[in-house]
């Protein structure tokens, strides 16, 4: 059975379709990459999955069952996380304060469990060293991995990362690769929005593509790259081969 | 007080330990030093004068009603100003209860549970408006609710009734036990605001106050923080209320449901300081201060005051405390985090709760992860 099951979802903004009749599954422990032209819907579908944007038609399944109606918390709880393009930290609390918060609700741990959780997922995201700063005080960088780090500390089944490599240098990208393989390697499904398409071909088992709204393709990422209607969309760039390949 | 976390001192030498401390002063001698003023304030009575016993009473009612405000707005981020509403149902709890052959001492405690009682239907009409809405609707409550006591005749209708049962105490004894009934209120109250900052609610507050939509995607229940919030602050300005009903030995719809109440709060809260503990109890000083010396003048230290604040609000807008503590770091009650230890004490920690089945794994963060997929299960 999948994991997340999208049907036939669509959601407008005035008149502008974003998402138009999508439909998607992903599968227990899949690493599924998501790439598009800026604007082609991929983090309003994020936002439809956590339940941060309300879609006008289709069903939204997790688990088996619709959560359509379900708030993003309610969504959390049963295991989807997610990180926000643009970072949204809790800019008041510590970092360590900020992945807290999120083992304590989002993954409904208590006390010294919590804590100690807490403290894991600060080692593997690499944020030990500014676990007391101010999270309203991090750089881009550090924005971006608490972005993964609070999403993580909610002990997700299926983790949405939207553009968490973007703006990063190469050694950091490379890092980065190597805390999302090791979260994948505990079985948790993964959906990948990334420009950088070479950083998500090298990781990924599958890709999908969205251009306005539709998905465009869906399958192994070297025949979603070779695709003529994924190549249309880039505009003829050699997306593979291009490993800045930004719209 | 602290909360400190210490792995068990592991057998290999390089060891790092991870220490979770709450953040600033240590915590035990915040304690200390607040049970010392505890004891010091439960022999007052015997110290001052009867004057200033009854003032004293008027301080922490006026404290309780600020530390609630300051829990709902500075934290919660409800910007109430009908809190007059719990004061004036706590205030008539007493009365009822009183009525009906009740302790009106002992009646306290309950008078507050009924004004918290009724805050939970009052939440879920309230909840459904949005910011200038919902400040605008708690004052509406306020007045209906006033409205609604006047109109009980045999509550004495709008010119109010004296509270019954508290004519057998001598003089003294009734300043006496209004004063202790009145410290407890106030010390239970810090006592819950503290304790509930320091919970995993106090964090919770925090991020959905940075931030409700990221704080709802990583779980929070934005609705459900707000109500407990929302009723606290009931029960704690009703306390308030029923407090001001023994020690008034009567209640008046006007005055009990007093929007000054809510405009009391709001100034002393804003002036020390909103979204810290310190701030309402330095606010509150600061306003009795102010009203002592300038009471005689009539109606003229409000006026003062409110000019206080708007002075405080545009010269410091976290309020005096927030100026204080940006100065000089203290925190009288820390509510924070801070971690000690650093990377390899994570690690070592992690590596200890994981029994060592991760020994064969590579490198830090897989034996980290090991200790996540325990947590996970
Ligand atoms: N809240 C909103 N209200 C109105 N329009 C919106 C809103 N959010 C997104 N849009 C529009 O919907 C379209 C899709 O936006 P979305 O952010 O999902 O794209 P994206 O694929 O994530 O793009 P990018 O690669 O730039 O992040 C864009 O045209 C955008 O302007
Ligand atoms: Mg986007």
């Amino acid at each position: 059975m999948a994991l997340l099951e999208l049907e036939e979802v669509t959601k407008r903004y005035g008149q502008l379709l974003v998402t138009d009749r999508v439909s998607l599954r992903v599968d227990e422990g899949a690493l599924v990459g998501m790439v598009g032209p800026n604007g082609a819907g991929k983090t309003t579908l994020f936002g439809i999955i956590s339940g941060d944007a309300r879609p006008e038609g289709g069903r939204v399944s997790f688990d088996g069952v619709t959560v359509n109606r379900l708030d993003p918390a309610a969504r959390c709880r049963m295991g989807i996380g997610r990180t926000y393009q643009v970072p949204r930290p809790f800019g008041g609390m510590t970092v360590f304060e900020n992945i807290l918060m999120a083992t304590q609700q989002g993954g409904r741990l208590r006390g010294r469990e919590s804590r100690l959780a807490a403290a894991s997922v600060l080692g593997r995201t690499g944020l030990e060293g500014l676990a007391n700063r101010p999270a309203g005080t991090l750089g881009l960088l550090g924005r971006k991995r608490l972005e993964v780090a609070r999403a993580l500390a909610t002990r997700p089944r299926l983790l949405l990362l939207d553009e968490v490599a973007g703006g990063l240098t190469d050694p950091e990208v490379a890092e980065l690769m190597d805390v999302v393989r090791s979260i994948r390697s505990e079985g948790v499904a993964i959906v990948w929005i990334e420009h950088v398409v070479r950083a998500l071909i090298d990781t990924v088992d599958r890709l999908v593509c969205l251009a306005s709204g539709r998905l465009v393709a869906d399958g192994a990422p070297a025949v979603v790259l070779s695709d003529p209607s994924v190549r249309e969309v880039y505009l003829g760039t050699d997306v593979a081969a291009d490993p800045g390949a930004r719209t | 007080m602290t909360t400190q976390e210490r792995a068990p001192t592991p057998r290999t030498a390089a060891s790092g330990t991870l220490h979770v401390r709450r953040a600033g002063a240590s915590g035990t001698l915040v304690g200390a030093a607040g049970l010392v003023v505890l004891v010091v304030f439960a022999f007052m009575p015997v110290i001052v004068s009867e004057a200033d016993t009854t003032l004293l009473v008027n301080f922490f009612v006026l404290l309780t009603m600020a530390v609630m405000w300051n829990l709902l707005a500075g934290y919660a981020g409800m910007v109430s100003i009908g809190q007059q509403a719990f004061v004036g149902l706590g205030g008539y709890g007493v009365l009822v209860l009183a009525m009906n052959g009740f302790d009106p001492v002992a009646a306290i405690p309950v008078a507050a549970v009924v004004a918290a009682l009724i805050a939970v239907p009052v939440s879920v009409l309230l909840f459904r408006l949005g910011g200038g809405y919902f400040a605008i609707a708690t004052w509406v409550v306020a007045d209906t609710a006033q409205i609604v006591v006047s109109s009980i005749t045999s509550l004495g209708g709008g010119t109010g009734h004296p509270v019954p049962g508290l004519s057998s105490m001598s003089p003294h004894t009734f300043a006496e036990t209004t004063y202790w009934a009145a410290l407890a209120v106030v010390s239970v109250s810090l006592g819950i605001a503290y304790g509930l900052l320091r919970s995993p609610l106090g964090l919770l507050m925090a991020a959905v106050r940075d931030d409700e939509v990221s704080a709802r995607s990583a779980g929070a229940r934005v609705m459900t923080t707000r109500r407990i919030v929302y009723v606290v602050a009931a029960l704690g300005c009703g306390a308030a209320g029923a407090i001001l009903a023994v020690s008034q030995l009567q209640v008046q719809p006007s005055s009990i449901f007093s929007v000054q109440w809510a405009a009391e709060m709001i100034f002393v809260s804003m002036i020390g300081g909103m979204g810290t503990l310190e701030g309402p109890i330095l606010g509150t000083v600061l306003f009795f201060v102010l009203q002592q010396n300038l009471a005689q003048d009539g109606a003229w230290y409000l006026i003062i005051f409110g000019a206080v604040a708007v002075l405080v609000a545009i010269w410091t807008p976290r309020g005096l405390w927030g100026a204080i503590r940006q100065r000089t770091g203290i925190e009288l009650f820390p509510v924070g985090y801070r971690l000690h230890g650093g990377a390899r004490g994570l690690v070592t920690q992690a590596q200890l709760l994981d029994g060592g089945s991760a020994a064969g794994s590579n490198g830090p963060g897989s034996r980290a992860g090991a200790v996540w997929r325990r947590l996970r299960s």
